[in-house]
């Protein structure tokens, strides 16, 4: 280290933190840049959807199931309504929809595994069998309970999703912490006398962050798949004109026939943003976990 | 060396709770360290020498590892009994330690300069200003180049020397009474493990620390410690200073330990010779001598007792 210090510092290697490092690796895995491409166009979708939609997804613009063309762009479904710009207006909703939930559920799986996980003991075994229990269930039976008991509607949506996916943060992050209360690190920080709230965390909880940020972005492809999987099942919005991807697909279904051009731009659009979501997620994994560097 | 002990283990005995049953891991360890002395402890891989430091700063893995019976006393105040929160306030700031391996013992994702910030911020009231002023004394101190740009550093970026003397000021960084120091150099190349423990000796002298250093290696030893206590199957079976250990050893496992390492004032082409066997477990209690198995002197009086230990006429 002394001579590193000493040598043209054009060869010295080049000081980059832990995320740094990691982006740096993102980079040169193509399939991740491919799965962040679909994220960005999805995200663009959504956020930019008032800006670059050509009609108002609710109006009747042309004719029923018009086939794509110069006007309209994906065609036009049943009512008439301009399907580019409904399937602009849904992803804003899977994605407000899924990256609530996704917070949703890592703010209260992540609360209860660093409670279980930093603390062990009786506390522990309650949210652990607490979260077999959610486990046992289907996470799509789940939240279609939940949402049959709280009535339909967006709100009620997220939290059905979230739900069905906390148990498995708390898992997640329950697991590395114990992994972690071994770490040598970890008992050292115990020999200098930090307090057990100050170990978990600064020294636990951001080792073990890694794994969940890839799980939180692997979970939102699930959960939009969920979104439409429940739409679909007529638990999507109350208000059945919204542009929601799930619900249109079940008006589409009936036209698979005579206008497949809707299922193929709806199904695609979902294709699409999961696929983002699973590829990056992917990629992520690789190039945080330290042990496969390089 | 003064009559006035800093720190007094006495028959300290640690259980720790398995599924196969009681594992007797310390059995009535007792010793005294005084201001400023260098006690150096011995032995074989699971012999005690670990779960005896740990038992002392009140660390010893839950819910398995218990502290059975004994004492530890630091300046007269007993430690075994303390409650977490007071523990915590004697970790660190009385006490301190060094681990074996500096790969792992700084944490990956902090900063050098936040550990050794927090380090000092967990016993002194002072600002983040002063713990950093302070922060680049100690890395000073333990020859870090460069102190000031070196605290932005990540533990990855310092090669293993480095991690170890990072340790050791993090160690030092409040000035304890006591220093244990688990195999300090043991992961460690030859040249840079001189210069470790030089720098060791140095700041624990200069600050009249009062150090554990645990080795299994011979040659530290005899080059640092003032007394030695050698441990076997979790129990000190010779105890002596360092020089008359080494010219007189009187426990057959201590004579086996000396004869196994090489030296280079014997005569050449001479063979080592090897203790033959293994430690024994410690699940059940011995029964007897716990070197039994492996005693080249032993009588059947031993199968039963523990022969003492008497002065070489």
């Amino acid at each position: 280290m002394l001579r590193a210090a000493m040598v043209d510092p054009q060869l010295a290697r080049p000081q980059r933190g832990l995320w740094g490092d990691a982006a740096r690796r993102l980079r040169r895995n193509r399939p991740a840049m491919v799965g962040l491409f679909c994220i960005v166009l999805f995200a663009a979708a959504a956020i930019l959807a008032p800006l670059i939609a050509p009609y108002d997804p609710y109006a009747m613009n042309g004719s029923s199931l018009d086939a794509p063309s110069l006007t309209h762009l994906f065609g036009t479904d049943l009512l008439g309504r301009d399907l580019f710009s409904r399937v602009l207006y849904g992803a804003q909703i899977s994605l407000f929809v899924g990256v609530g939930a996704v917070v949703i559920a890592l703010v209260i799986g992540g609360a209860l595994g660093a409670i279980a996980g930093g603390f062990g003991g009786r506390v522990d075994g309650v949210i652990m069998r607490t979260t077999d229990v959610f486990l046992s269930i289907p996470s799509i039976l789940l939240a279609i309970g939940i949402v049959t008991a709280l009535g339909r509607g967006m709100p009620q949506l997220t939290l059905a999703i979230a739900v069905s996916y906390a148990p498995t943060f708390a898992r997640l992050l329950r697991g590395s912490l114990l992994a972690l209360r071994e770490a040598d690190y970890v008992v050292a920080a115990r020999t200098i006398g930090a307090s057990r709230l100050r170990i978990l965390v600064r020294h636990m909880l951001p080792n073990a962050l890694t794994p969940l940020i890839v799980q939180a972005t692997l979970v939102l492809a699930t959960a939009i798949i969920d979104i439409a999987g429940l739409g679909f099942l007529g638990l999507g919005p109350v208000d059945p004109r919204t542009p929601e991807w799930g619900t249109m697909l079940v008006d589409a279904r009936r036209f698979m026939q005579s206008a497949p051009h809707i299922v193929v731009f709806i199904g695609g659009a979902i294709v699409i943003s999961a696929i983002g979501f699973n590829l990056l997620g992917d990629g992520l994994r690789e190039s945080l976990d330290p042990k496969l560097k390089r | 060396m003064s009559d006035q002990h800093l720190l007094e283990v006495r028959d300290l005995v640690v259980r720790f709770r398995t599924h196969d049953g009681a594992v007797h891991a310390v059995n009535g360890v007792s010793f005294d360290l005084a201001a400023g002395e260098t006690l150096g402890v011995a032995g074989e891989s699971g012999c005690g020498k670990s779960v005896t430091n740990l038992a002392i700063v009140g660390l010893l893995p839950k819910p398995a590892g218990r502290v059975e019976g004994g004492s530890v006393k630091l300046d007269g105040r007993e430690l075994t009994t303390l409650k977490e929160e007071e523990l915590r306030q004697v970790r660190g700031s009385e006490i301190a330690m060094i681990f074996q391996d500096p790969m792992t013992s700084l944490n990956p994702v902090l900063r050098i300069e936040e550990q050794l910030i927090e380090t000092i911020q967990a016993h002194r009231e002072v600002t983040k200003e002063a713990a950093r002023t302070r922060a680049i004394e100690l890395l000073t101190a333990v020859g870090v180049a460069n102190p000031e740009s070196r605290l932005r550093s990540y533990p990855h970026e310092f090669s293993g020397g480095m991690r170890q003397r990072v340790m050791i000021a993090m160690a030092l960084a409040l000035e304890p009474r006591v220093l244990i120091a688990d195999e300090p150099t043991t992961a460690l190349d030859v040249t840079i493990q001189a210069q470790v423990l030089d720098l060791l000796r140095r700041l624990t002298e200069e600050r009249g620390t009062a150090t554990i250093l645990v080795t299994h290696d011979l040659g530290v030893l005899a080059g640092m410690a003032d007394r030695v206590n050698v441990m076997y199957a979790g129990a000190v079976i010779e105890s002596g200073t360092t020089d008359d250990l080494f010219a007189k050893p009187r426990h057959p496992y201590t004579v086996g330990l000396l004869r196994s390492i090489p030296r280079l004032d014997g005569e050449t082409g001479g063979k080592l010779v090897p203790i033959e066997g293994r430690p024994p477990d410690l699940v059940d209690a011995p029964v007897g001598c716990s070197f039994y198995a492996r005693c080249a002197w032993r009588t059947d009086r031993c199968a039963t007792e523990t022969p003492a230990l008497l002065a070489q006429s």
